[in-house]
């Protein structure tokens, strides 16, 4: 190397001196900063350590909120069920008993009551249906499992987007917590797909591995990109992070561009809790 | 006569025996600053007991002096004699690396 092309002694000396600088400030060893006119007060660890105070009790408020919400739901679902769908049955039996009463000249009215009982037995069926949505009593009868295998049927039904679900969890028991929020991402990433992913297959599997639960929900469709994945506008994707992060786990979302999406839960077992020996299925 | 000696050599042989002139800048009592005092005077004890000489600086009070020496950040300590001057930035935590700096390694308890 020339003497021209050579770093001079100031130059070298310079370069140290914003090394040191930059050194003192990512160590946290800086208190104030000195301007010309002012000096800057620096409290950057401390402002971290405020940050993730803030964001504990945040996420302390968000699964509170959420634990509130599904109460409300659970009653709400509950009042339909008892209230309504009861108001709807005795309906439909007293459509029933007007109809026998009718003589065979009064063939109009009993088309009319006919349709009125159809128009009933739907309802109920929707009221059924709405109160099931609400507080899912599926999961308390028959367990997380079961409810997700029907989950996937329904999901097949109605969307005609073929869909399989997979586990090794065999009968193993999950409290009702880490159930229900389970369930409620499986619901919310079959929304993403069907909004979202122009596919035509899904898998749900739920897997016991290495000490952590396994939630795994894929599709073929065209793939969500990164910043759908970090919007932090969507909301259907950070109610499924805070769902996980109240079980003490994580939650990724990866997409192939043309090739599908894939949500991945990982729960730790000790906070959902599975009793009884698994069983392959 | 030639001077063979080394400037390492030359160095630690002008650091024994002389009286270490400190200016320390700080900023009140704030965390780091409070280290640094406290890191200068363990220092001073266990390394120059009896030759130094050390002034503290409160930039929050007098912030001219810290202009008139081109210090930009607190805590800084200039090592002002015996020369070259030394500039250190941080709260002296790591005191390994503040000795090497200022020429002490091998003169401690």
């Amino acid at each position: 190397m020339s003497d021209r092309n050579r770093p001079s002694r100031k130059q070298k000396s310079g370069k140290g001196k914003a090394e040191a600088f930059i050194h003192a400030l990512r160590t946290h060893q800086v208190d104030a900063i000195i301007g010309e006119r002012h000096i800057m007060l620096v409290r950057l660890k401390r402002a971290e350590e405020d940050l993730r105070n803030s964001r504990n009790q945040l996420r302390a408020l968000v699964a509170s909120l959420q634990s509130i919400r599904e109460e409300e739901r659970a009653n709400i679902g509950r009042d339909i069920h008892d209230d309504l769908g009861q108001k709807l049955a005795s309906l439909e039996l007293g459509l029933s008993w007007l109809a026998r009463k009718l003589t065979h000249g009064q063939q109009p009215l009993r088309q009319k009551i006919g349709s009125l009982s159809v128009l009933v037995t739907t309802m109920i069926q929707a009221i059924g249906r709405i109160a099931d949505e609400l507080r899912p009593n599926v999961l308390d009868e028959l367990g997380l499992v079961k409810t997700l295998q029907s989950e996937a049927r329904e999901f097949e039904r109605h969307t005609e987007i073929r869909c399989r679900f997979e586990t090794n969890i065999g009968n193993g028991k999950l409290n009702r917590a880490g159930s229900v929020a389970i369930l409620r991402i499986v619901q919310a990433a079959f929304t993403n797909i069907v909004r979202h992913a122009e596919a035509s297959r899904a898998r749900v599997t739920l897997i016991k591995k290495a000490g952590h639960l396994i939630l795994t929900v894929s599709d073929n469709g065209k793939g969500i990109t990164k910043k759908l994945v970090h919007n932090p506008h969507s909301l259907g994707i950070s109610g499924m992070r805070e769902r996980a992060i109240a079980l003490k786990g994580r939650l990724s979302l990866r997409g192939s561009k043309g090739k599908g999406t894939t949500v991945t839960l990982r729960v730790p077992l000790s906070q959902v809790r599975i009793g009884d020996k698994s069983v392959s299925s | 006569m030639k001077k063979s000696r080394k400037r390492g050599t030359r160095e630690k042989a002008t650091a024994r025996g002389k009286t270490y002139v400190f200016l320390l800048f700080v900023a009140g009592h704030e965390t780091n600053s409070l280290q640094a005092r406290n890191n200068l005077a363990r220092l001073c004890e266990e390394h120059l007991k009896g030759r130094s000489k050390s002034t503290i600086v409160d930039v929050l009070k007098d912030a001219a002096v810290a202009h008139t020496h081109n210090v930009l950040l607190t805590p800084t300590l200039i090592l002002i004699a015996p020369l070259p001057k030394v500039v250190l930035l941080g709260n002296l935590r790591d005191t390994k690396q503040v000795l090497a700096s200022l020429r002490l390694v091998g003169t401690g308890p």
